[in-house]
């Protein structure tokens, strides 16, 4: 039997509702009164099931060794080669697949999803989850679904907005004082929907410092990343992780 | 006085008020439908029940005639026993058969054939519905017991029942989580974050997607049950009896306090076997039904020094006790809780390194300690309220390394 728990693409199309699930999970998830839909007193997950990956995986379109592959996610994170960790969006089991988890993954296109074998990965959660309204410039941080931080940042400019959508912290990574953007990163699964790439880099967006860098906090100045205070990067670095929600709204 | 051309009208106003009420659909009487042994459980499955994340099942958990629990490590918590393909399990499956069948047998008036539209957004009264085939619920649902406190909810429902994010079963007016029925063909699936009520039963299987959660219980005859970050909890029903933790040697039994005895023994909140009340991610926090505990619950200690609770003191007395624990234990990212808990408690003075955090004069005797790098030691100095002597208990500890994450260098890459 085969059992889906989250918005993904329906892998044997014996699930009805599908689409109308997939355009609800950014509400759901968020749950935050700001958010013009019914689903905005949705309350905040307490936590959020994440996937270690002790091995690269392949991604596919469904949770069996015959789906279309998607992607190879590799074991390890690029800047830091720290694990990759992955939110868990939901889990099935084939009598003859074995059991599958559906993850969001890194890069682009943004906030794409896939199944990956639950082989060599281990399971933890994270009460944390993080929440940026480019509305009001604000960044929200949540433990155990309540409110423990209130954020002003800076976001992207009209030329070069923060991509929209749901992703999640990829690493996390302290940066040296002559770097811009330091003294701490999080480095989100969102891509820039304008740079395809950025200071040789694939134009990922980070959370990140404002050393060496300008623009006022509760601005709309960046080139698409979210830049804090030197207190809330370092608040906020030592404390999130990698796969920790990361929700960006209007 | 009223002309004849009036009576006329007044007769057929009546008479078409008359037919338009006879017209409205009302429910068939829903037979009451008895879980038996099913009481105790609050998932029951027949081949498997696996979990992901920190579930909380307030209840019993069971699977029968099959054998697999995985998942239920921490995080995950049950607040009730296990049962592995035992006998308990075997009759509980058997009486689940049962009430399954006499809920599927419940007469179903032809107005109350739901088939082919959504649950969601409608009130629906007392009585057994039908769905041929499958049913969605889409948004709230509302039951309502117009202050009948046994009014039965049965919804018979021929294929799937699937409930769209976020969707939710509303009980009011008296209506009890013990009284509604689901009874399902063939598997359920509640969406993400759904909150449900009533009794699930399904003939396959059983999935809840992430942060779904029930009041009632989760009952399926021959699949399997999966479960991804909910909360579970078992109704305490009019006719079922609570299970009383024994309490220890000496200690008086369901909170009756002899004579000369305050009742001051505190308890950790919402962390009793078999008592609702825990969250996934936040031990002690209350579930949506939180029934009375008998015993042990830091709630239920009477107020010392209330009119009820006032009792005269033997000070000559030595019967003071006192044990300091932290909760959660191994999760302390975010700092724990430190509670002492013992017998004629008068007070406890809580120091963190040496320095006075604050005191307790009333259960529950317990303070919040930040996780801060490096070893540290929480104090605790208690006072008695008879000829104890006071004594200062020590809880040291070490956060973890998560506590504060140091993240590695790094290059700069990002779009800035």
């Amino acid at each position: 039997m085969t059992h889906r728990t989250d918005d993904g693409p329906n892998p044997a199309g014996t699930r009805r509702w599908g689409s109308v699930l997939a355009s609800a999970l950014i509400v759901a998830a968020i749950g935050c009164a700001a958010v013009a839909a019914p689903a905005a007193a949705t309350r905040i997950p307490a936590s959020q099931p994440r996937a270690v990956l002790l091995h690269a995986h392949v991604a596919r379109t469904g949770p069996n060794v015959h789906a279309d592959a998607i992607e190879s996610v590799a074991a390890r994170r690029p800047l830091t080669r720290a694990r990759t960790v992955l939110p868990v969006l939901g889990s099935a089991s084939n009598r003859g697949s074995g059991s599958w988890l559906y993850v969001r993954l890194p890069g682009r296109p943004n906030g794409h999803k896939g199944w990956i074998s639950t082989g060599r990965t281990r399971l933890s959660s994270t009460p944390w989850r993080i929440l940026v309204k480019l509305s009001t410039r604000r960044v929200t941080v949540y433990r155990g679904g309540h409110v423990r931080r209130h954020f002003r940042a800076v976001v992207g400019k009209p030329s070069t907005p923060t991509p929209r959508g749901a992703f999640f912290i990829e690493e996390a990574l302290s940066l040296s004082s002559y770097e811009a953007g330091g003294p701490f990163a999080l480095a989100t699964s969102a891509r820039s929907n304008v740079l395809q790439e950025f200071d040789g880099g694939p134009g990922q967006i980070g959370i990140h410092g404002r050393n060496n860098l300008t623009g006022a906090l509760g601005t709309a100045a960046s080139h698409g990343c979210i830049r804090l205070g030197t207190h809330a990067i370092t608040w906020l670095a030592r404390r999130v992780g990698a796969g920790v929600p990361l929700t960006i709204i209007r | 006085m009223s002309s004849p051309i009036h009576l006329k009208r007044g007769l057929a106003g009546f008479i078409l008020a008359l037919a338009l009420a006879l017209a409205v659909p009302v429910a068939a009487q829903a037979a009451p439908v008895n879980l038996a042994t099913v009481s105790p459980f609050v998932a029951l499955a027949g081949t498997t029940v696996t979990n992901t994340g920190p579930s909380v099942l307030n209840g019993d958990l069971g699977v029968a005639p099959g054998t697999a629990i995985t998942g239920f490590g921490l995080p995950a918590v049950v607040n009730g026993a296990t049962h592995e393909n035992d006998a308990v399990a075997g009759q509980a499956q058997s009486d689940l058969t049962n009430a399954y069948n006499v809920a599927a047998g419940q007469p179903v008036a032809p107005a109350d054939d739901l088939s082919g539209t959504n649950l969601g957004n409608r009130t629906l009264t007392a009585g057994a519905y039908r769905y041929t085939s499958g049913a969605l619920l889409t948004g709230p649902l509302t039951l309502d017991a117009q202050g009948d406190p046994n009014a039965q909810f049965v919804f018979l429902i021929g294929a799937e029942l699937t409930t769209e994010s976020a969707s939710s079963v509303v009980l009011i007016n008296g209506a009890s989580p013990c009284n509604v029925y689901w009874q399902v063909g063939s598997s359920a699936t509640l969406g993400t974050t759904t909150a449900f009520e009533g009794n699930l039963m399904a003939l396959t299987s059983i999935s809840l997607d992430n942060g779904a959660s029930v009041i009632g219980r989760v009952l399926a005859r021959n699949g399997q049950i999966s479960l991804i970050n909910n909360v579970l909890t078992r109704p305490l029903c009019p006719t079922e009896t609570t299970t009383t933790p024994t309490p220890p040697a000496g200690e008086p039994p369901n909170g009756t306090v002899p004579p000369g005895t305050p009742g001051t023994t505190p308890g950790t909140p919402g962390t009793a076997p078999g008592t609702p009340g825990t969250a996934p991610g936040a031990p002690g926090t209350t579930a949506p039904v939180r029934p009375t505990v008998a015993n042990g619950g830091a709630g239920a200690a009477p107020k010392r020094g209330g009119p009820a609770g006032r009792t005269r003191v033997k000070k000559a007395t030595h019967n003071g006790s006192a044990t300091i624990r932290s909760a959660p234990r191994k999760a302390c990212t975010d700092g724990f809780r430190a509670t002492v808990l013992g017998h004629m408690i008068k007070a406890v003075v809580f120091s963190l390194d040496g320095k006075t955090m604050g005191s307790r004069t009333n259960s529950p005797f317990a303070m919040s300690v930040r996780a801060t790098p490096g070893a540290h030691e929480v104090s605790a100095r208690v006072t008695y309220t008879d000829a104890t002597k006071a004594k200062t208990m020590t809880l040291p500890y070490r956060a973890c390394a998560a506590a504060v994450l140091q993240p590695p260098q790094g290059p700069s890459q990002f779009t800035g």
